[in-house]
């Protein structure tokens, strides 16, 4: 377990909701449309403190996890809300708790910023994932246009500190796990994005 | 409506704040380099703080990214305006130019957001 990321989030779980409050309503739809596509088995990771649960597709089962307990607290209050069952498990997205290919779909929103070594975590995901398992995205990325590329290249390490890092490449990241895009769309700039990717078999590392 | 009007108010806000502290901060005659090099410095610190104020209510992203070309690109403008003496005499007309800026720093990028918006990638399943 990565202590350090852990003692950040839990720091930031106080805050959370506060400053995720308009961004849960601008970006609320988009997000809805994107976990529309969630079907079986389904794995949320870096769920926090719960807001995405009101994303979810009705009636579903989904393992919820977290590296911060105190994140898991808050959404543990959140989670009778929905009409499915959300099983919430403090777990490394590094070192998965789950045997391999148990999962059809894994789901994460604004959480490959965060993870310390994401590559490390997407191919611990695609272990998780049953061959042709889907792995959807919601996630903010490095700009590409020029000038907003240098500010958050020059603004990463200052936000790293208390949050997320600004410019990541998380696209590329997910195919350099081996993963098989199927879908990328802008839905901010070209900052937040939705992706959609699958376990292929003909994909390897 | 709501967010987009708050969008703006955030652009101005940071805007003319912005403007009204490189007005404080760099004088007529300042070297052209130094004066740039603090706009900017001065910019992005002033952007971060308060675009941390305003997301709570308009989002972080629909606040950060205007309000980085606002603080840093803006802040480095206003600098050279004011070290060459071709700025703004007053505080107000400073601080209206820095609204104005934002205002259209603002409008720019939701221009772009939209031109941008849809699928880069799709491939049959």
């Amino acid at each position: 377990m990565d202590k350090d990321t852990q003692r950040k989030w839990d720091s930031a779980s106080r805050t959370f909701d506060f400053f995720s409050f308009a961004e849960d309503r601008r970006l609320g739809a988009e997000k809805q449309r994107l976990f529309a596509k969630m079907r079986g088995a389904a794995l949320m990771v870096g769920v926090g403190t719960g807001n995405d649960f009101k994303f979810f597709p009705p009636n579903m089962h989904v393992a919820a996890i977290d590296i911060s307990p105190k994140m898991l607290e808050r959404a543990a209050k959140k989670a009778p809300a929905y009409s499915g069952t959300i099983d919430l498990r403090e777990m490394d997205v590094c070192n998965l708790d789950f045997p391999d290919a148990s999962f059809d779909t894994v789901a994460s929103a604004f959480t490959f910023c965060s993870v310390p070594r994401p590559v490390e975590g997407l191919v611990e995901l695609r272990r998780v994932l049953k061959p042709g398992g889907q792995l959807l995205m919601f996630e903010h990325v490095r700009s590409r246009i020029g000038p907003f590329a240098i500010l958050m290249d020059l603004m990463t390490p200052l936000s790293r500190r208390a949050g997320p890092e600004l410019n990541r490449d998380t696209v590329g990241n997910v195919e350099k796990a081996g993963f098989r895009l199927r879908r990328v769309e802008n839905v901010y700039l070209d900052v937040v994005k939705a992706i959609e990717a699958t376990k292929d078999d003909a994909a390897r590392l | 409506m709501l967010f987009a009007i708050g969008d703006y108010l955030a652009g101005i806000v940071i805007g003319a704040l912005t403007a009204l502290a490189i007005h404080a901060a760099v004088w007529p005659g300042m070297d052209l380099v130094i004066a740039v090099l603090l706009g900017m410095a001065i910019g992005m610190v002033l952007h971060l703080v308060l675009a941390l104020l305003f997301a709570p209510l308009v989002g972080i992203f629909e606040t950060l990214m205007p309000a980085s070309l606002i603080g840093t690109y803006g802040g480095m403008l206003f600098a050279m305006r004011d070290a060459m003496a071709a700025g703004s005499p007053t505080l107000a007309s400073a601080a209206a130019v820095g609204a104005i800026f934002g205002v259209v720093a603002v409008l720019g990028v939701k221009i772009y957001s939209r031109i941008l918006r849809g699928p880069v990638l799709e491939v049959g399943s």
